[in-house]
């Protein structure tokens, strides 16, 4: 399961959504998209899956050009861009059982798997009724489950968590995380947060350029440790660097070492620890972006 | 099933489904309704209507004829612009594209399923017309339609086939619907209308490679008579065969050439 994008440009008109992307995105996992709006995420979800087509360069799925071989392209593929809307006559049974036979699925081995699907996304009580009748959530529901049918490899999903409820929300990260156990999902979302829960790898995009790509792993993990009273300097062999303000400390810790381990070595040290609370800096690289390149899409 | 006839069946379903199609429905069973009423009310007053104590009825048969295939004309380009007008805008306008577009599908299976099933419901609206249409003259005249009918609904098919295909290129030019509807009807109405209106007046010519005056066959060879004739002389001489076979080819340049424009322009249509 492999995405490719090769010098992938899209131009509308003076406006360049996106410029010269080269980019790999390979193996199981999770990778979140992250930008500000206008940035070019959703440009590049939509030249993935051949709803606009590339000014320059391409994309393959699997070694095959997607706007050259659609056909063969996208049946590793399934999708939630944007908020899709149905055909407003067709019911939401009548809407998956025509995308399984666009993927070429078998009635019988759609069977077997589409109450998984019915029931992961939750669209059985309303799944016989026509889709001109759905909210915003359920047609949300329903374009999920058209992403699932036929166990595609690939999932690609802009947003998938728009319009639905705080439960709904958590139904579909969980439902991402177990995917992404043996799949490839490119997740776009603005969130930082949902990014940081779901996903294994984080790209930010900002006009039309990556900015930064690191693995979720990779990123540092930082501990803000509130004192008692005012410190002047600690001492630890754990903590990589670190920044005292007042009786606040931000510590940056080697990855080898547990929290707990370095409260130790403070406490030794007769420093008294109110509360300690962890966090990457994902959200600080994300606003160092933003505030460096104004967004002008 | 192919996935062309997967398409084919499902916008079938979602046509039928639509009230464009029962506002046809609707619309074909008024006029029709109406038709059969005037032609029982009036098949008898004739000759009263037109100051003369009898009329031969060849010439009531084909004013009969002339009236009921007069309407003939307008209802395909009504079905075109109800059916057609939306077909490709809408995917854009209603972000259904954002649905079909990433299926792993090549667009032009799309583009020929939708146009075909738009073809299949204007053909059934015209078909409920012409039903009423036979059966109400065999009644009055006791006879069954002739070759000529048959030629007709011929011609009508392939005038069905023209203007859906160019209401679908005018469609897949916008990216809103009401452009879509109001341009076709500019196109059809005005530029093909006043521009046969002027060829005619200019060149004393009958433009029959204006798609409206090619329609016009349809009408002709249904009562088999060469109406310009007709009007100035009232006689039955029978339409030529050769406007038959030149409208037709006119309407089948007409077909082949928006299709393969509207083909190409869905092929590059994006949705930004």
């Amino acid at each position: 399961m492999e995405i490719f994008m090769n010098s992938l440009t899209k131009k509308y008109g003076k406006i360049t959504a996106l410029n010269n992307i080269n980019l790999n995105i390979k193996g199981q996992g999770c990778v979140g998209l992250l930008g500000p709006n206008g940035a070019g995420k959703t440009t590049m979800l939509k030249l993935i899956t051949n709803i606009i087509k590339p000014t320059h360069g391409g994309v393959q799925i699997n070694g095959i050009n997607v706007s050259e071989n659609p056909e063969k392209g996208l049946n590793f593929v399934g999708s939630l861009i944007e908020q899709p809307e149905f055909y407003t006559y067709l019911t939401g049974n009548e809407i998956l059982d025509f995308t399984r036979k666009i993927k070429g699925i078998g009635k019988e081995d759609f069977k077997n798997k589409i109450g998984d699907i019915i029931n992961t996304t939750q669209i059985s009580t309303f799944i016989d009724r026509k889709t001109g009748s759905y909210s915003r959530g359920m047609k949300q529901r329903l374009a999920l489950a058209v992403a699932m049918i036929g166990d595609p490899e690939i999932i690609i999903l802009d947003e998938p968590t728009f319009g639905l409820d705080p439960k709904g929300m958590k139904d579909i990260r969980t439902l991402i995380s177990n995917l992404a156990k043996t799949k490839l999902i490119l997740l776009s979302t603005h969130l930082i947060y949902e990014a940081r829960e779901i996903c294994d790898r984080t790209i930010i995009i900002n006009n039309g350029i990556i900015e930064h790509d690191s693995n979720m792993a990779d990123n540092k993990f930082l501990l803000k440790i509130t004192l008692d009273s005012p410190e002047r300097s600690i001492v630890s062999g754990k903590i990589k660097n670190y920044a005292i303000n007042g009786n606040e400390i931000i510590v940056e810790k080697y990855n080898d070492y547990e929290n707990y381990e370095i409260i130790e070595d403070l406490i030794n040290q007769g420093i008294k620890v109110k509360y300690v609370e962890q966090f990457d800096n994902l959200e600080d690289v994300y606003i160092s972006i933003i505030k460096k390149n104004k967004v002008n899409i | 099933m192919s996935k062309f006839g997967t398409v084919y069946i499902q916008y079938v379903k979602n046509y039928y489904r639509s009230r464009s199609f029962y506002l046809m429905l609707f619309l074909i069973s008024i006029i029709s309704i109406m038709m059969i009423y005037f032609s029982f009310k009036y098949v008898n007053n004739l000759p009263k209507f037109f100051g003369s104590s009898s009329i031969p009825i060849q010439i009531k048969e084909a004013l009969f004829y002339f009236l009921w295939t007069l309407v003939l004309l307008y209802v395909p380009v009504f079905a075109a612009v109800f059916f057609g007008s939306p077909a490709i805008s809408s995917e854009i306008e209603n972000k259904t594209a954002y649905f079909i577009f990433p299926l792993p599908i090549n667009r032009y299976k799309l583009y020929m399923g939708k146009f075909l099933a738009a073809c299949t419901v204007s053909v059934i609206i015209m078909m409920i017309y012409l039903i009423a249409e036979v059966g109400t003259l065999s009644y009055l005249f006791h006879s069954l339609p002739t070759i000529y009918f048959y030629y007709s609904f011929i011609l009508l098919i392939l005038f069905i086939l023209a203007m859906t295909s160019i209401t679908f290129m005018i469609s897949a030019i916008f990216n809103k619907n009401t452009y879509a509807y109001i341009t076709v009807l500019l196109i059809y109405y005005i530029v093909f209308y006043v521009g046969s209106f002027i060829i005619e007046l200019l060149y004393r010519i009958d433009p029959l490679y204006i798609l409206s005056d090619a329609a016009s066959v349809i009408e002709r060879a249904y009562m088999n008579i060469n109406t310009e004739n007709f009007f100035s002389t009232p006689s039955l001489s029978p339409v030529p065969f050769a406007d038959i076979i030149f409208s037709a080819l006119i309407m089948i340049i007409y077909f082949i050439a928006s299709f393969a424009i509207g083909l190409i322009l869905f092929e590059r249509k994006e949705v930004s």
